[in-house]
C-alpha cells in the first residue's frame, strides 16, 4: 500500500505544498465530473432512444448514495469552476502576476469561495435527500 | 530605470501558435464560459428542481421550448469538448512514448465523437413518450 501511495504521488509530483494540492484536486474534480457527464449523457439520450429505460435512470440518481455522490459531484463542479476561472483570469488578463506568492493566496482563496458556494447548495440538497429518502 | 526585484517574477516568452497552443487557450475560454452553463445547469436541476422532481414529462415540458434545447446543446458542446481534451492533457502528463500518445488520442477524439453525437441527436430528436 505504501509502495503504490508513494508511486502515485510520485507521478503527480508537482511543487509541493499549497500549489500540488490545488492542482491534484482541481484534475480529481475534473476527471470526477467528465466520468459524469459521460454517464450523463447516456442516460438523457435515453429520453429519445429508450424512453422507457430513463425512469429506470433517474430511480438510481434517486438512491442515497447517488444523492450523497450529487453532492459531491456539485462541489467538485463548484471548485473546478472556481478554481479554473483563477488560472483563466491569470493566464489571460494578468500573466504578470503569477508569482508564488500571489498563486497560494489566490489558491487558498479558491477553495474558500468554492466552500462557501457549495454550502447552501448542500443544504439544499441534503435537506431534499432526508425529505425524499428518509420521510423527514 | 526601475528594476523588477520581484525574485518570483517569470519570464514571458512568445508560444508559436500550434495545436497545443489553440487547446491552451480552448480551455481557459471554454472554462470561462462554462461557469454561468454549468453552474446554471446544476442550480436548476440538482438543486432547485432536484432528482426526485425530474422524469420524462419534465424533461419533455423543459424542451418544449428551443431555448432550453439551445443552452443543453452548447453545454454537452462546450463541456464535453471541454472535458475530453482535459482528459487528453492529463493522460500526456504520464503517457512518455509518442506512439502511445497518438493511439489515446485517436481513441478519445472517437470517444468525444460519438457520446457528443448520441447526445445531440437526443436534444435535437426531442423525448419520446412511450405509448401506454
Amino acid at each position: 500500500m505504501d509502495s503504490l501511495k508513494l508511486n502515485i504521488l510520485g507521478m503527480a509530483r508537482y511543487r509541493g505544498k499549497v500549489g500540488q494540492l490545488s492542482f491534484i484536486l482541481h484534475r480529481l474534480a475534473g476527471l470526477g465530473t467528465l466520468l459524469f457527464l459521460a454517464v450523463h449523457i447516456l442516460d438523457t439520450s435515453t429520453v429519445y432512444f429508450f424512453p422507457s429505460l430513463y425512469e429506470h435512470a433517474i430511480e438510481i440518481y434517486r438512491s442515497t448514495p447517488f444523492m450523497i455522490g450529487e453532492i459531491a459531484l456539485v462541489f467538485f463542479v463548484i471548485y473546478h469552476g472556481v478554481n479554473g476561472a483563477r488560472i483563466a483570469i491569470f493566464d489571460l488578463f494578468a500573466p504578470d502576476r503569477w508569482n508564488v506568492e500571489t498563486q497560494r493566496k489566490s489558491a487558498i482563496w479558491s477553495l474558500v469561495i468554492a466552500i462557501l458556494i457549495w454550502l447552501p447548495a448542500a443544504f439544499m440538497m441534503g435537506r431534499s435527500l432526508l425529505v425524499n429518502n428518509f420521510g423527514l | 530605470m526601475t528594476t523588477n526585484t520581484n525574485q518570483n517574477q517569470i519570464n514571458q516568452t512568445a508560444v508559436l501558435d500550434g495545436f497545443e497552443s489553440i487547446a491552451w487557450k480552448w480551455m481557459r475560454y471554454s472554462g470561462l464560459l462554462l461557469i454561468p452553463l454549468a453552474w446554471g445547469h446544476v442550480l436548476i436541476q440538482d438543486v432547485l428542481v432536484g432528482v426526485h422532481s425530474i422524469d420524462l414529462d419534465y424533461v419533455a415540458l423543459r424542451w418544449a421550448s428551443l431555448g432550453w434545447r439551445v443552452y443543453d446543446f452548447l453545454l454537452l458542446a462546450f463541456a464535453f469538448a471541454h472535458g475530453v481534451n482535459g482528459l487528453r492533457q492529463v493522460l500526456n502528463d504520464y503517457i512518455r512514448q509518442d506512439s502511445t500518445r497518438t493511439k489515446v488520442t485517436w481513441v478519445l477524439l472517437v470517444l468525444w465523437f460519438v457520446l457528443s453525437l448520441i447526445g445531440a441527436m437526443a436534444i435535437i430528436g426531442g423525448v419520446r413518450i412511450p405509448e401506454v
